[in-house]
């Protein structure tokens, strides 16, 4: 792909942008949209071109992805917060659909879990707390800080220069070959879940008892990969050593490889993201409880001490 | 055909297919961008944290395509981490933003432009 297409597209795109963040209504904002959407689709086409692939493969991840950075772009550009909360919840769902056309399922709901259902929560939360009600459905009833940009030319330009170097980094020479040597390393990708079982003890038993219903015990180190399947040489009830081939739906499945990973692999960093969840949570106690000023008799009577009365006898 | 099994499909041939770790990785970039441009152009504060949380899910959509195009899972890990530092940041920004809003009952960050000690 040549540098004048990715350059195009992304003015284009920024140019969309800018005009859907200025104005609030009117047909600037139509505008705004068409150039917008043109840009992504010369976007979309450019880096397509610069990678071969499959049918269906390419076309679920376009309608997760557009559907994704449309609803981005409403988060960014919507004049009630409320809705741009709630358009995040659809940027979510549209990530988790991604996540799960690259075979990452536990993190797609994880992810619809944590975000949609707890911290945009929170934030509609804290959204009802501290905004003023407006009676008014049109964009006019939204406040004035809602309404007008701070310096959107600026922050453009220096979104879409980022947006150029990162996508030509994408689709340069360079990147595209390191994507299609590692693409190639994915026929081994059954030889490493087959190593990941074997880490798994009880679940390597089980699966051989699921072979074998005699099995005993299995014999460690002795998992030897075979493509989709494996063989294992286990102890059989009668003390008798017999060798059995795994199926391939006794690989371990993606929620399994992720425990086993953060457990085995990252056990520290675990420990400290629960600190960081215990101290994030003593934070927000510590900063939003009301500040009640006590005057030294008040703070006595509480502290379970005899108010001070001698004070106006001093005087 | 089902969209079930047009997925199920997918998800088998997908190991070939370096155009969609392309398309993953643009649109997380894309994403990324847009939440940036938000966090720089919008006055209320509460989208403007919404607006980090964007940028978190633009990298985490980064991180999962690397972690499929390595065969690691370790790019997933670090999206557990991902999500863990954002419930953190959600949790304390929200309250500085309550305390804020009720100092100066606005939103707005332009209230808060010449901070000082008061």
């Amino acid at each position: 792909m040549t540098p004048s297409i990715l350059y195009t597209a992304c003015i284009a795109s920024a140019i969309g942008l800018y005009l859907l963040a200025r104005s609030s209504n009117g047909p600037a904002r139509g505008i705004g949209t068409l150039i917008g959407l043109g840009g992504l689709a010369y976007l979309l086409v450019g880096v397509m071109g610069s990678s071969e692939g499959g049918t269906y493969t390419s076309i679920l991840p376009l309608i997760f992805g557009i559907i994704g950075v449309m609803a981005a772009v409403r988060v960014t550009t919507h004049r009630r917060p409320v809705f741009a909360a709630l358009y995040f919840v659809l940027v979510v769902v549209a990530s988790a659909g991604l996540f799960l056309l690259l075979q990452a399922e536990f993190m797609a709901f994880a992810i619809i879990i944590v975000y949609a259902g707890a911290i945009l929560i929170t934030y509609l939360f804290v959204l009802m707390l501290a905004q003023q009600s407006t009676t008014d459905d049109s964009d006019s009833g939204a406040s004035w800080y809602d309404r007008t940009p701070r310096e959107p030319a600026l922050a453009v330009l220096a979104g879409f220069i980022m947006l150029a170097a990162l996508t030509q980094s994408i689709t340069e020479a360079d990147g595209q070959a390191f994507m299609k040597q590692s693409i190639e390393k994915s026929s081994q990708s059954s030889t490493i879940a087959w190593q990941n079982l074997e880490r798994l003890p009880k679940q390597l038993t089980r699966a051989a008892k699921d072979v074998q219903p005699d099995t005993k015990e299995v014999i460690s180190g002795s998992l030897t990969p075979n493509g989709a399947t494996a063989t294992i040489k286990v102890i059989l009830e009668n003390d008798q050593e017999a060798t059995l081939t795994l199926p391939a739906s006794s690989q371990p499945a993606n929620n399994q490889n992720v425990g086993l990973a953060l457990v085995a692999d990252f056990p520290v960093s675990l420990e400290l993201a629960g600190v960081i969840l215990l101290m994030a949570m003593f934070g927000a106690v510590v900063l939003a409880r009301r500040q009640i000023e006590l005057g030294e008799d008040e703070a006595r009577e509480l502290a379970g001490m005899q108010p001070t009365t001698q004070r106006g006898g001093d005087e | 055909m089902t969209l079930l099994a047009v997925l199920a499909e997918t998800s088998e041939t997908a190991s070939g297919d370096s155009r969609m770790l392309t398309i993953c990785m643009t649109f997380s970039a894309l994403i990324f961008v847009i939440g940036m441009f938000g966090f720089l152009t919008r006055r209320n504060m509460i989208v403007m944290f919404l607006c980090t949380e964007l940028m978190f899910q633009g990298v985490a959509l980064a991180m999962v395509t690397f972690s499929r195009l390595h065969l690691d899972v370790s790019g997933q890990v670090f999206v557990i981490f991902i999500l863990t530092v954002a419930a953190a940041e959600a949790a304390l920004a929200l309250g500085l933003v309550i305390l804020l809003n009720r100092r100066r009952q606005t939103l707005d960050v332009g209230a808060w432009s010449e901070i000082r000690e008061c």
